[in-house]
This record gives structure tokens, C-alpha cells and sequence, in this order.
């Protein structure tokens, strides 16, 4: 044996077809010749990736130009669309060539005994399918990056929600005075300045709102004192229909802070009258309101964080008991789907057949299915959860259980039958030890499972905090949806990591 | 004394295992078995302690007819044959302190055993026969972390806690290395020596059967086709070699060294 004579020589039978030939078969129906050179895994696999690759991009260019009639037209829109379907339709002529060519080496090659292996042809194949599978996924990644700046407030909210965990009970401090529009005979007085009480005073004491072609309204002065100072001031109106509105100027609400003795000043012009009706003719009073937002009392845990405290206890309950029931039901049933205990006759064969099957397509159906079946049954809720959960539980844990019941070892059981042991201490002695740590794992591994599903299993009505988070990400409050995301995330982790110490242990 | 009359096994799928066999072991003796792979020794030992069901003939013990006892009967007769194995049959996960006292269960009474309790007479054996088998420092931790040698010296302190007549032992240093396969015979050689037990194993190599034996069986598809002394061990010819081995077995080496199969 030769070191240096490394190329793999394949006694075969010489190719079927002159490579010449070969090459015009492949052109035909490209790996028919790479067939007759008999090279035929080579052929199938050439002729098959050749169908997909070709009948993707067909897809793609009818996707992308299906508005358009005339097959020329549909194929340069699809190209105008999408440059990268251009990229790999050349990729594709390349390959049709390249195949014609590999037939004619092939053929050769079959007679002289020595054949290289594809490999290039795999990684061209495979760089194929990857440009393909990128305009099928619509992968954008500029957009990625151009629109993660929009939405980084957003995640901003939700990655540090605890602005929402705490409620401060508030007041608001209401001070108003009124005015009269349009002006009239009598006039309301102007509101004198008090000592000790706060109080605003506006003049003029009437005037006209702003009107719909621009001309802009009557401008008014607001003198205000003894607010509490650091807080800022809202100014608001009350319309004689009674329609409170803020005050806005260029667009922006007006805000003002009161100095150090709690005193200010502002100046506002009147708004549009939103309405015109009937009423408003007779009651011409309008009313200017400086409010200021009052914090009172101590600060406590805000609604949504009990509330997510409570789901995410309802949480960990609907995993423990969906394990708790799995458990229970899914360890008679790993007997009969346990292949050395029923091998013993026909029938038993036969019920191991039927429990495996069914064991595997209940499994094949993920949890989250599972909800929507239950919720049908049982209605929304946490029990459509638990039972969602139970019967995934039991069809995961039977075939794990009854892997672990296949896998004793059958010496241990002999040998304490051989003390003379009786049947009871046979099983405490010989089979327990050897099923308990794997049953253990598994089932840790389970409950594990089981609170991950079981954060989501609400999105689909399924109870616990799942349904929290769906509702506050659909009216978007993203604080709150944080506050749910973080719970999940401590819950999980810490699950982790219990889990993994406790298998640890068991193994 | 063991005695052997006519023995038959054929398992469910129609192998004939073993085919009228009858042989006799007076107490004290050191009988070794010998025999290719699937001439039925692992069978025949298991016959004798009844793990396997014989299909025809008679095995009687001290006497005593033992080839149908049942129930309570079987387990006192069980718990008078110690056995011990090539893969030694330890419960992997449990303690070697578990390990051993699981020796003691056919004395035990059951609802106690069930819970891992123990007289203290049993406990104290448990120690004595740790201490005899050298591995003390053992004994707390899991059996799958000790090495093949204690493993099986842990076997023989299971067996030994049944205060054994007879010990089986099926091909018990198949898995060990020459040294610790001398090691493990001499354990089993003392206990046939001074402690009077009378001992029957199954071996492979031709130099341990000649160093250990006091009588020696040949089995091949399940007959047997050789009996023999000590003495006639030591002067064994290749064509009686050759018979208990088929044609196709070579001595290798002339003797002691050799292997065979
Ligand atoms: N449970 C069984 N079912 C069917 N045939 C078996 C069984 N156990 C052993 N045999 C067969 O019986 C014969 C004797 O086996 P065994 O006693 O294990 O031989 P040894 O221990 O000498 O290698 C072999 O042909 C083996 O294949
Ligand atoms: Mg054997």
C-alpha cells in the first residue's frame, strides 16, 4: 500500500454512453447522463436539485410579476423587483452548463476507472439554495437597521417597564375663572388676587375664539399665585357645553412653572369653538382652568404589577398541575408503551403498536394547538391551559418513561432474584433504583417545559400571563407588557437553574 | 451435594441449550465449567438456582428434589446459592452498602426490607464481610464508580451476606484483566478452601481453569463432552481439547498462558 496513490479507484462497470453523448442526455434532462455513465446517485442528486432550484425561482418570478400577462414582461418585473432573482437565475444557467460539462467528465471518467466526488457541485448548490432562501424570507437587513431606531423607544419601555410597577395616588388641583364670549353688556368682574388660596385672573374677561379662516382670537392673560411651586401648570378650557379641552399654542400644550413664591403669568389666545350649536347661544360663559398634578399619599405597587404577580402565580400553577396530572397518567401508560414488557404475545404487541402511535401524533401537535382545542371544550382560562398542557405532558412523559422502563438492565433483577428475594423486594431493590433517576430527570425536565409553555399558552386563551401580555401588547401599553416580559424572564431563569440542580443530582 | 439427572433447556424459540445433562458436585469441590461461547454454561448455572426453568430432568440438592419447588420453598432454597456474574449485576445507581445488604433479602423480613431496614446482626455482617473483601473505603459511594475488581468483589460480599453453601459464578473475570482475574480467584479460592463452600464457575482461560479447578467440566452445544480431574486438566490433549472446542480452536502457546476461544 502506496501512500502517495491517494485517489479512490472504484472497480466499475465502463459508462453506458460516449461522454459526447452523455453530455447531450444531461442538456436533454440534466443528470440523465451522469445517470447512464452510471454515476447514478450523482444523476438523481443533479436531477433533483436541479428541479427544486428551478421550480423555486419559477415561483419566485411568478410571485413577484404576477400582475403582468405576457411571460417577458412578468419575468423583467420580477427582476426589476428583486436584482437578486437576476443573480440567481445566471447561477442557474451557470449550473445547467456546469451539469452538461460533469456529464461529459463523468462518462470519461466511468471508463477509466476514476471518479472525483461533487463536492463543488454540493457547495454550488447549496450557495443556490441560500441566495434563494433569502428572497423567499424576505431578509431585509437595511431595514433592520433603518427601523430599529424607530422602535427603540419602544423596546426602551419594555426592557425597563418599572416606571409602571408603582402608582402615586394624585389630585389634581382645579382653579378657574371665567370669561364671557362674545363680549356683552354686562361684564364679569376681574378676580382679585387672594392672600392665601390659590387663585388665577384672567384679562380681558371676555374676547373672541380663534376664527376657522385664521384670524386669530382674542388674547388673554392669566395671572396666577400661591400654586404649589415645582409643579407645572396645565392650562385648560372648559367650552359652554361643558367640553374640557388644553390649551395648545403652535401646536404644543402650554406648560408653565410657577416661581419660587408659586406666582405666574401666561398668555394664551382663544381657541376655535369646536362646536357650534344651539345651546352655546344662550350660555356665553367659558371657564379658564390652571391645573397643577398633586401627588398625595404614599407611593404602592401599581394595578398591573399585582396584577402580573397573580397571573404569574396562575402561571406556575397551570405547569405544575398539567405535570402533576402528566405525571400521574402518563406512568400507567409507559407500561404498555414499553416494548420489553409487551413482547410477550400478539395481543400485547399489537396494544404497544396502538398506544406508540398515538402517543406520537398527540406529541407531533404542539401545546399551543392543544389550547385552542381545549378552549372550545372548556372555554377560556387557565383550565383550558392545564388540559392543553396535561395531554402533551402525557404523550412526551409516557415515551420518555417507557424508554427508561426499556433501557433496565435485566442483571441487577436476576441477581437479587438469585438471593432469594421475592417478587416485592425485586422491584424495590432491582427496578426502582434503576427507573427512579431517569423518571426524576424527565420529569423535572417536564414541569420545566411545562411553565415555559404555559407563560405563552395565554396568547391562545389558555390562561396565566400569557393573555396578560397579549392584551397589553395589543393596546399597547408596553410598560406593562414589560413588566409581564420580565416576570417570565426571572421565573424561567430561576427555573433553569433549578431544574438543572436537580437533574444534576438524579443522574 | 449437587446432583444432576438427565438435564434438558430448550428456550421458547426451539434452541437447544443444554441436552441431557447429568453430572455430580460433592461439597468442597471447585468445579469449573468450561466451554465455547453459547455452548450453554450461562444456562446450566442458571438452572441450578432456578432463574431459568429446565425443561426436562432432575436437580436435587443435598438430597432433596429442587427441580419444581415454588414460592417461599424456592426462595430458602435460592438463598442457600450465592451467585456472582460477568457483568457483575450490581444495581449501578444504589450505594455499595445497598448493594450488599440486598444480598441479605431472602432472610429479610419483607415490609422492613421494602423500607431499607435492616436488622442490626445483618448490619454488622454487611461490615465484617466489606472488611474481608477489602473494599471499606467503598462503601458509601455509588457502585458504577468503582473500578471491575471492586465491582466484583462487591458481587461476592452480596453473595457471601446470603451465608452461601455453593456459590455460582458465570464467567466472573471475563470482564477483568489477568491480574485482577487472579485476584477475584483467589477471593472465591479461600472461600472454597477455608470457609468450605463448595464453588462452581465457568471460565475461558485455559491457565486460570488449570490453576483453580479441582474438577472440570467441558461443554459444547449444550453436552457434555468432558470430565475431568485436576491431574487430567494439567495433561490435557489437543484432541480433547480440540473436542470440548471444535476443530477450529487452537491452543495457543502450548499451555499455561494460552486462552482459549
Ligand atoms: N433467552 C434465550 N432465548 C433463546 N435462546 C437463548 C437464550 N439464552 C441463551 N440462548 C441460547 O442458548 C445457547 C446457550 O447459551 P448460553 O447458556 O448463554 O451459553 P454460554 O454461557 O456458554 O455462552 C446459545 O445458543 C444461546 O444463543
Ligand atoms: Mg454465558
Amino acid at each position: 500500500m502506496k501512500k502517495q496513490n491517494m485517489k479512490v479507484k472504484i472497480p466499475q462497470k465502463p459508462s453506458l454512453v460516449p461522454p459526447f453523448v452523455a453530455s447531450i442526455f444531461s442538456a436533454i434532462i440534466p443528470g440523465l447522463g451522469q445517470i447512464l455513465a452510471r454515476a447514478y446517485s450523482r444523476g438523481l442528486i443533479i436531477l433533483s436539485s436541479f428541479l427544486t432550484i428551478g421550480g423555486l425561482l419559477a415561483w419566485r418570478i411568478y410571485e413577484q410579476g404576477r400582475r403582468y400577462q405576457d411571460i417577458k414582461t412578468m419575468i423583467s418585473k420580477a427582476f426589476q423587483f428583486s436584482p437578486i432573482l437576476q443573480i440567481i437565475t445566471i447561477l442557474f444557467a451557470l449550473l445547467y452548463i456546469w451539469i452538461i460539462i460533469d456529464a461529459y467528465f463523468t462518462a470519461k471518467k466511468s471508463n477509466t476507472g476514476s471518479r472525483s466526488y461533487g463536492t463543488g457541485l454540493i457547495f454550488f448548490v447549496l450557495a443556490v439554495f441560500f441566495l434563494l432562501g433569502w428572497q423567499i424570507g424576505d431578509i431585509n437587513v437595511g431595514d433592520f437597521f433603518s427601523q430599529a431606531d424607530t422602535a427603540l423607544p419602544t423596546i426602551g419601555r419594555l426592557m425597563w417597564p418599572w416606571e409602571k410597577a408603582i402608582d402615586r395616588p394624585e389630585e389634581i388641583l382645579t382653579i378657574s375663572a371665567d370669561v364671557l364670549s362674545p363680549c356683552q353688556e354686562e361684564e364679569i368682574p376681574i378676580v382679585e388676587a387672594l392672600e392665601d388660596e390659590a387663585y388665577i385672573s384672567i384679562s380681558p374677561t371676555c374676547g373672541n375664539p380663534t376664527e376657522v379662516d385664521g384670524t386669530p382670537g382674542t388674547e388673554f392673560t392669566i395671572v396666577g399665585g400661591n400654586f404649589n411651586k415645582d409643579v407645572e401648570i396645565e392650562i385648560w378650557w372648559k367650552d359652554p357645553n361643558g367640553n374640557e379641552f388644553r390649551q395648545r399654542q403652535e401646536g404644543e400644550y402650554v406648560k408653565v412653572m410657577p416661581d419660587a413664591d408659586g406666582n405666574f403669568q401666561v398668555k394664551i389666545v382663544m381657541p376655535y369653538r369646536i362646536i357650534s350649536s344651539t345651546i352655546a347661544d344662550e350660555n356665553k360663559i367659558w371657564e379658564i382652568q390652571a391645573r397643577q398634578l398633586l401627588s398625595v399619599g404614599e407611593a404602592q405597587l401599581s394595578e398591573e404589577f399585582t396584577l402580573a404577580v397573580e397571573k404569574m402565580i396562575e402561571t406556575i400553577i397551570i405547569g405544575m398541575m398539567a405535570t402533576l396530572f402528566g405525571v400521574v397518567l402518563s406512568i400507567p401508560i409507559s407500561f404498555l408503551a414499553a416494548k420489553n414488557l409487551m413482547s410477550e404475545n400478539f395481543l400485547t404487541k399489537a396494544i404497544y403498536y396502538i398506544v406508540r402511535t398515538i402517543l406520537n401524533v398527540i406529541r407531533s401537535i404542539e401545546p399551543l394547538i392543544w389550547a385552542i382545542i381545549a378552549t372550545i371544550v372548556v372555554g377560556l382560562g387557565p383550565f383550558a391551559g392545564i388540559i392543553a398542557l396535561t395531554v402533551h405532558s402525557i404523550a412526551a412523559l409516557a415515551k420518555m418513561y417507557s424508554e427508561a422502563i426499556e433501557g433496565i438492565d435485566e442483571g441487577p433483577i436476576e441477581a437479587i432474584q438469585a438471593t432469594g428475594a421475592n417478587w416485592l423486594q425485586t422491584i424495590v431493590y432491582a427496578v426502582i433504583p434503576q427507573i427512579i433517576p431517569p423518571f426524576v430527570s424527565f420529569t423535572i425536565y417536564r414541569w420545566d417545559i411545562n411553565i415555559r409553555m404555559s407563560t405563552v399558552i395565554g396568547f391562545v386563551g389558555g390562561g396565566g400571563i400569557g393573555f396578560l401580555l397579549q392584551q397589553w401588547i395589543r393596546l399597547l401599553d408596553y410598560r406593562a407588557a414589560g413588566i409581564a416580559v420580565w416576570f417570565i424572564a426571572i421565573t424561567v431563569m430561576i427555573l433553569d437553574y433549578a431544574s438543572a440542580e436537580i437533574r444534576e443530582k438524579y443522574n | 451435594m449437587l446432583k444432576i439427572n438427565n438435564l434438558t433447556k430448550i428456550y421458547d424459540d426451539g434452541t437447544v441449550a443444554l441436552k441431557n445433562v447429568s453430572f455430580t458436585v460433592t461439597d468442597g469441590e471447585f468445579l469449573v465449567i468450561i466451554g465455547l461461547s453459547g455452548s450453554g454454561k450461562s444456562t446450566l448455572l442458571r438452572c441450578i438456582n432456578r432463574l431459568i426453568e429446565p425443561t426436562e430432568g432432575k436437580i436435587s440438592w443435598n438430597g432433596k428434589d429442587i427441580t419444581h419447588i415454588k414460592g417461599e420453598e424456592l426462595r430458602c432454597y435460592r438463598r442457600e446459592i450465592g451467585m456472582i456474574f460477568q457483568h457483575f449485576n450490581l444495581v449501578r445507581r444504589s450505594s455499595v452498602l445497598k448493594n450488599v445488604m440486598a444480598g441479605r433479602l431472602g432472610y429479610a423480613k419483607t415490609m422492613q426490607s421494602l423500607f431499607g431496614k435492616f436488622s442490626e446482626e445483618d448490619k454488622e455482617k454487611a461490615l465484617h464481610v466489606i472488611d474481608r473483601l477489602e473494599i471499606e473505603e467503598q462503601i458509601h459511594k455509588r457502585a458504577d464508580e468503582l473500578s471491575g475488581g471492586q465491582q466484583q468483589r462487591v458481587g461476592i460480599a452480596r453473595a457471601l451476606m446470603q451465608d452461601p453453601k455453593m456459590i455460582l459464578a458465570d464467567e466472573p473475570v471475563a470482564s477483568l484483566d489477568p491480574v485482577l482475574a487472579h485476584s477475584i480467584l483467589s477471593n472465591l479460592e479461600k472461600l472454597n478452601q477455608e470457609d468450605k463452600m463448595t464453588v462452581i464457575c465457568s471460565l475461558h482461560y485455559l491457565d486460570l481453569v488449570q490453576r483453580y479447578a479441582t474438577r472440570v467440566i467441558g461443554l459444547r452445544e449444550g453436552v457434555i463432552v468432558y470430565e475431568g480431574t485436576k491431574k487430567d486438566i494439567k495433561a490435557m490433549t489437543d484432541t480433547q481439547f480440540k473436542e470440548i472446542y471444535g476443530q477450529e480452536a487452537e491452543r495457543v502457546g502450548g499451555g499455561l498462558e494460552g486462552t482459549i476461544a
